[in-house]
């Protein structure tokens, strides 16, 4: 026994530490502070209280890593921001272009427009649908506002659209309110001019001008614009109405190709008609 | 000021064993709280000095090996309720700290021990073995690299603690100088 004791006296150093070892190994064998109960609830509670008093005191060290954070986060929601803006307004635009394809009756093919060009005051925009999509020369393109302009070149994957702002256009329109009949051009300003229309007949500004079933190139009953001015020129039987088009051309973005190509039957027996009618002036 | 103002006799109380471990348990008590809810303000990227870590090296210097090792492991029990952590994390690692510390003992010139640059290195000593084995059973559940988080975080803390420690080693030094 004696011994014993002069053995702990000698390794009391060594035997405490690995009683102490030993003992904080059991007490994290045995698990988190929730096992202390209520004990912890309160030492936790105080700090907390603690905390508080002083949270008002400003960290610079930690004021600048959240400022840090806060700017990044404020650029990455910024970023989202302006995405979610864009998607919304893709979304009001892919809407109505849906209620589109609901009224018109004829087949759709939605395209992006990846490009505008202009030369000579002819305005052509590319499209990214083509001959493999089921393009056509000669189809008309549309948006949900409106007439946008006619198919005048096609390759496999891409098409070339005239649009109504171009020195070649010519349409046959009418006054929606009044079926009063004209020849739509444009003459290099913002607007149309509607052509051939006697000063007698009715139109008013703010008139919806839309395609003439006496068209051989359009579908009949799209809009292409709304009457902007009236004006009656002196020595003239005609007056001269400019039309504001009802597309917006400089934010062209998505556009129809509308599944519609002229009645060749028509053409043929117009154009029977035409030569007829030349050879009789001819021959009296 | 006169000694008899004092509500106790600060030489007594110096000498009186029952009376210091009071005082240690007072300081211990200060310190954890002072560790959790100060200590914030002066932490470099989380790392902060181990307030407990230096008081435990001091007990250990001023009363010797096995008070160190047993006031290392209350320390480190206490430092766990007030943390939340697991308990006997804290107290394993301070009673080790303790136990290294406690080699230094000098039980005649104690004091001048502490208010020397060899304070610094004991500290120094017991916080590598403090952080060692704190970030082996901390990173040991983690998909961490031990030796990348023990440099990262474990030297770190040794320096701001070792940093620290130099408080202590100038009042200690200034009382010496007459």
């Amino acid at each position: 026994m004696q011994r014993f004791i002069e053995f702990v006296v000698r390794f009391k150093n060594y035997i405490t530490l690995c009683t102490l070892v030993v003992l904080s190994f059991a007490l994290m064998s045995a698990g988190d502070l929730s096992q202390l109960g209520g004990f912890r609830a309160v030492i936790v509670g105080s700090i907390g209280w603690m905390q508080s008093i002083f949270a008002w005191v400003p960290n610079p060290v930690a004021l600048k890593s959240e400022n840090v954070a806060l700017r990044e986060l404020n650029l990455q929601l910024s970023v989202e921001a302006a995405r979610g803006r864009q998607a919304m307004v893709e979304n009001v635009t892919l809407r109505k272009m849906l209620e589109l394809r609901k009224v018109v009756d004829k087949k759709l093919l939605a395209a992006d427009v990846i490009g505008k060009t202009t030369t000579q005051l002819r305005n052509f925009a590319t499209i990214n649908k083509g001959k493999s999509d089921g393009v056509k020369d000669g189809m008309t393109v549309i948006t949900d506002a409106g007439l946008v302009g006619i198919v005048t070149g096609v390759s496999d994957h891409y098409a070339v659209i005239q649009l109504l702002l171009n020195r070649d256009t010519k349409i046959a329109a009418k006054v929606q309110r009044t079926r009063v009949d004209g020849i739509l051009a444009w003459e290099g300003e913002t607007t149309l001019l509607l052509k051939n229309v006697p000063t007698s007949y009715d139109v008013q500004a703010g008139d919806v001008i839309i395609t003439s079933n006496y068209s051989t190139r359009f579908p009949e009953n799209i809009v292409i614009g709304r009457v902007a001015r009236v004006e009656d020129e002196r020595n003239s039987l005609f007056r001269r109405i400019l039309v504001e088009p009802a597309v917006n051309f400089p934010t062209l973005e998505q556009v129809f190709i509308v599944d519609y190509t002229p009645e060749l039957e028509r053409l043929a027996l117009e154009r029977m008609v035409d030569d007829k009618q030349r050879a009789r002036g001819a021959n009296p | 000021m006169s000694a008899m103002q004092f509500p106790f006799d600060r030489s007594q109380y110096m000498k009186s064993p029952p009376l210091r471990m009071i005082a240690y348990a007072v300081i211990a008590m200060l310190l954890s709280v002072v560790h959790i809810v100060f200590l914030r303000f002066i932490s470099v990227s989380s790392v902060t000095p181990d307030l407990l870590l230096i008081l435990t090296v001091w007990i250990a210097i001023v009363e010797g090996q096995f008070t160190g090792m047993v006031a290392g492991f209350l320390c480190g029990l206490l430092f766990d309720i007030v943390s939340a952590q697991v308990p006997g994390t804290n107290a394993l690692v301070k009673t080790l700290a303790g136990f290294i510390a406690g080699y230094f003992y000098r039980e005649s010139d104690a004091m001048a021990l502490i208010g020397s640059a060899r304070f610094l290195l004991i500290t120094a000593l017991a916080a590598t073995v403090d952080s060692f084995t704190y970030n082996f059973f901390y990173v040991k559940p983690m998909q961490t690299s031990f030796w990348m988080f023990f440099v990262k975080y474990g030297i770190a803390t040794t320096l701001y603690t070792t940093v620290a420690a130099v408080f202590p080693m100038l009042v200690v030094n200034r009382r010496k100088d007459p």
